[in-house]
């Protein structure tokens, strides 16, 4: 077919445009679409949020009578809550938890990955994208029904196992059992992406320096700590800042075991506390006070990694 | 080291827009409502009616479409059913906004409160009220629907709450159907062991558990002026919660922290015909079609057989303290009419059909007790109808309270429950949840 494409018309020579110098204006004119789809998409919202969170707004507001100025009269009420601070200590220890813990597996199974033979590798590989690919509510739903008291496999098995007391334990009853079986519920989501993350880093490591350091005498435990370890940091670093920030957001995970019988109030993380306050309570101005606490605590919580990641980049 | 860069750059991008995102939560739409057009003549139109969870039968459905779009030419009407759970969620985001409101709404009978004194419903006017049956509507359902005097919401329909018990486990045991309320609680506790719960019910569930506050006299919360305060504290309400702490002790094996439960599934035997895990339990009247040994419809489906062996499984009105019937929480419906809905007239015309002897009629025929009080004694027809009529006449319904929807969002009488099943002090808790509840129930966050 190549005649085709000979007697194809060729397009017009573009007209020679007049080429302007190169103004110092052109890398911001492209940063502009990016800028204004922030701006739009989270810059109003968040616009909304402050206006809010400094207004009386309940439901008769939502339902049409003017807000009333209230200055940080909200903030003043949240803060004196000792539901929030109970909320925020809870909140910080399991997100650090939860994300130390993922990273720290997530690393193991990227090390190992990297160890196998290829066919164990794929079946990992293929293994991990199904735990990561499985909707939230549906791998919820089965961990409920792992750990029910009544019919769930894990009590069952305790009880094969020889632990008797195990029978017809109400996992979710008690505020620690209930947070182990939400960090399974969240490790179990997140590791994946930690895992093949950590793994691409891994591939980058050039055999030289492998074969190099193997030469001198390293072991094992020497290579992955001196030279594996050092080399694929930058990739760990973004893992655990992303995994911090979006275990302080948890939410649905918390709200979907606590619909399964569980004491709401000890077990209620940030994203549920605000939930209840502006969605069941309809406080939706004390709701946005918390939310615009917790942007700010995110940002103080991931600020020395943002900082230092700035810093290696600069260096 | 360049590609390295981009890589930074993109995850502290990709962070400000995660942190800002972490605040997309309890955001409260700032639109206001606009008004509904008030067009003069009724235009065709597709209008929507919400319908709380399945307990409006598919029969009753189609009759509503069949019947509005017959009297309606050329208009429709379209249900949608949502779930109980986000229902308060659902309406507060839709009924201010008038292009996504639902033009009619169901909701619970105790949620009404919270949504009429916001102006979330178009009033129903004196006339549509006689027209639609007037001072013979469930006057309790009324007055939760009306604020001074101007009707918003009407009643849906009524259900109550009975005891359903298998009566082979009872008579073996050498037990009679108890006349007291303190009777009922000796004989679940002696029917009960390690593998059966003498009387099934879970430490949050509040909703049953509040009949034992009602039969001994107590209240929740009382109305003083235009003041409610939580009364927990009441002689009467601790006697209520102590005799429910020691039912609960004595012959439940349920968790603490269980509310939300099918008890019904409980009482069936198990799969593989084995033994039942609760010889009692105390359930609204259609959890009788989740009940009976299995049996196959005409669609060959494996289905209960609604309770048809008596001698295995049957039901009792729950005693009172000195014999009768003990006072339980009123289950129903409201419904009204979205102040912002687009076509008010199509939607009084809907109210005109489920209003109509035929839809009454129907409600009572499918075990709902119509709203209209002339339809109830088609109910009475069955020992079903007629224990659900008796246990309704004495029933109450829980504090028409300005902030009584925010309490059931925020799980307070869930917690204040649980605490007690697991074996609380009754008196000390009952002061620090009086405490909590009376500036919420007046509306005020805790």
């Amino acid at each position: 077919m190549t005649t085709t494409a000979q007697t194809a018309p060729s397009a017009p020579p573009a007209p020679a445009a007049p080429r302007r110098g190169r103004t110092p204006a052109a890398p911001y004119a492209l940063l502009v679409p990016a800028v204004a789809v922030l701006l739009v998409g989270l810059g109003y919202p968040v616009y909304w949020q402050v206006v809010t969170s400094m207004q009386q707004f309940g439901l008769a507001q939502q339902f049409g009578a003017p807000p009333e100025f209230v200055g940080l009269d909200n903030y003043a009420r949240i803060f004196t809550d000792d539901r929030l601070w109970a909320v925020v200590t809870r909140s910080i220890v399991f997100c650090l938890v939860n994300a130390f813990v993922t990273v720290a597996i997530g690393l193991g199974l990227a090390l190992l990955m990297r160890a196998v033979h290829r066919g164990v590798r794929v079946v990992l590989q293929v293994s991990l994208l199904l735990a990561w690919a499985t909707p939230l509510v549906a791998t919820v739903t089965v961990f409920r029904w792992l750990f029910d008291y009544r019919t769930g496999v894990v009590n069952w098995l305790l009880v094969r196992v020889g632990f008797e007391q195990a029978a017809g334990f109400a996992w979710l009853s008690q505020t620690l059992t209930f947070f182990l079986v939400a960090t399974f519920v969240i490790v179990w989501m997140s590791v994946p992406f930690v895992a093949l993350s950590l793994y691409a880093g891994l591939t980058q490591v050039s055999d030289d320096v492998l074969e190099a350091a193997r030469l001198d005498g390293a072991g094992p435990a020497q290579i992955v700590w001196n030279i594996l370890l050092p080399l694929v940091r930058p990739v760990l670093a973004i893992v655990l800042l992303l995994q911090i920030i979006w275990d302080l957001r948890v939410f649905a995970q918390i709200r979907l075991l606590q619909d399964a019988g569980a004491n709401v109030s000890e077990t209620n993380l940030l994203g549920n506390f605000i939930y209840e306050l502006g969605i069941g309570s309809q406080d939706f101005s004390g709701a946005a006070a918390v939310s615009i606490f917790v942007l700010l605590l995110t940002v103080v919580l991931s600020a020395p990694y943002v900082r230092s990641l700035m810093k290696e980049d600069a260096a | 080291m360049r590609t390295r860069r981009i890589g930074v750059v993109a995850a502290a991008t990709t962070t400000l827009a995660l942190a800002l995102a972490a605040c997309g939560g309890g955001e409260g739409s700032g639109d206001d409502p606009t008004d509904g057009s008030t067009d003069a003549a009724v235009e065709p139109a597709d209008i929507t009616l919400w319908l709380a969870g399945a307990d409006t039968p598919d029969e009753l459905r189609q009759y509503l479409i069949d019947t509005f779009e017959a009297e309606n030419p050329g208009s429709t009407l379209t249900i949608e059913e949502q779930d109980w759970a986000d229902l308060v969620t659902k309406l507060t985001t839709a009924l201010p906004d008038a292009a996504n409101t639902p033009d009619v709404v169901e909701l619970g009978n105790t949620q009404s409160p919270t949504f009429t004194t916001v102006g979330a419903f178009r009033e129903i006017s004196p006339e549509l009220y006689e027209e639609l049956g007037g001072d013979k509507l469930l006057p309790s359902f009324v007055e939760v629907g009306s604020v001074d005097g101007t009707v918003y919401a009407l009643p849906y329909y009524f259900g109550s709450r009975y005891m359903f018990y298998r009566a082979d486990l009872w008579s073996d045991a050498g037990l009679e159907v108890p006349a007291t309320l303190a009777e009922f609680g000796e004989a679940v506790k002696s029917l009960r062991t390690d593998d059966l719960s003498g009387f099934a019910m879970g430490g949050q569930d509040w909703r049953n558990g509040i009949s034992w506050v009602f039969a001994n006299g107590g209240e929740l919360a009382v109305k003083e002026g235009d003041q409610w305060t939580s009364t927990l504290s009441d002689p009467s309400t601790i006697a209520g919660l102590e005799m429910w702490q020691d039912v609960y002790e004595g012959a439940s094996n349920l968790p603490a922290t269980e509310r939300d439960v099918a008890y019904w599934d409980f009482l069936n035997d198990s799969a593989e015909g084995g033994a039942p895990a609760a010889a009692t339990i105390m359930a609204p009247g259609w959890a009788r079609w989740s009940i009976g040994d299995l049996t196959t419809n005409e669609e060959g489906d494996e289905v209960r057989d609604g309770m048809a062996d008596a001698s295995k499984f049957d039901i009792f009105a729950l005693p009172g303290v000195d014999g009768g019937v003990a006072p339980v929480f009123a289950g129903g419906s409201n419904i009204g009419i979205s102040a912002t809905s687009r076509h008010p007239e199509l939607s009084e015309n809907l109210l005109q059909i489920i209003f109509s002897d035929e839809y009454q009629t129907m409600l009572a025929e499918n075990g709902l007790g119509p709203a209209n009080s002339d339809f109830t004694q088609v109910m009475t027809g069955d020992k079903f109808g007629q224990t659900l009529v008796e246990t309704a006449a004495g029933s109450k319904l829980t504090p028409a309270a300005p902030g009584w929807a925010a309490i059931e969002g925020a799980f307070v009488y869930e917690e204040l429950f649980q605490k007690i099943a697991e074996g609380g002090d009754v008196t000390e808790l009952a002061a620090e949840y009086d405490e909590k509840l009376t500036p919420m129930l007046n509306g005020q966050s805790g």
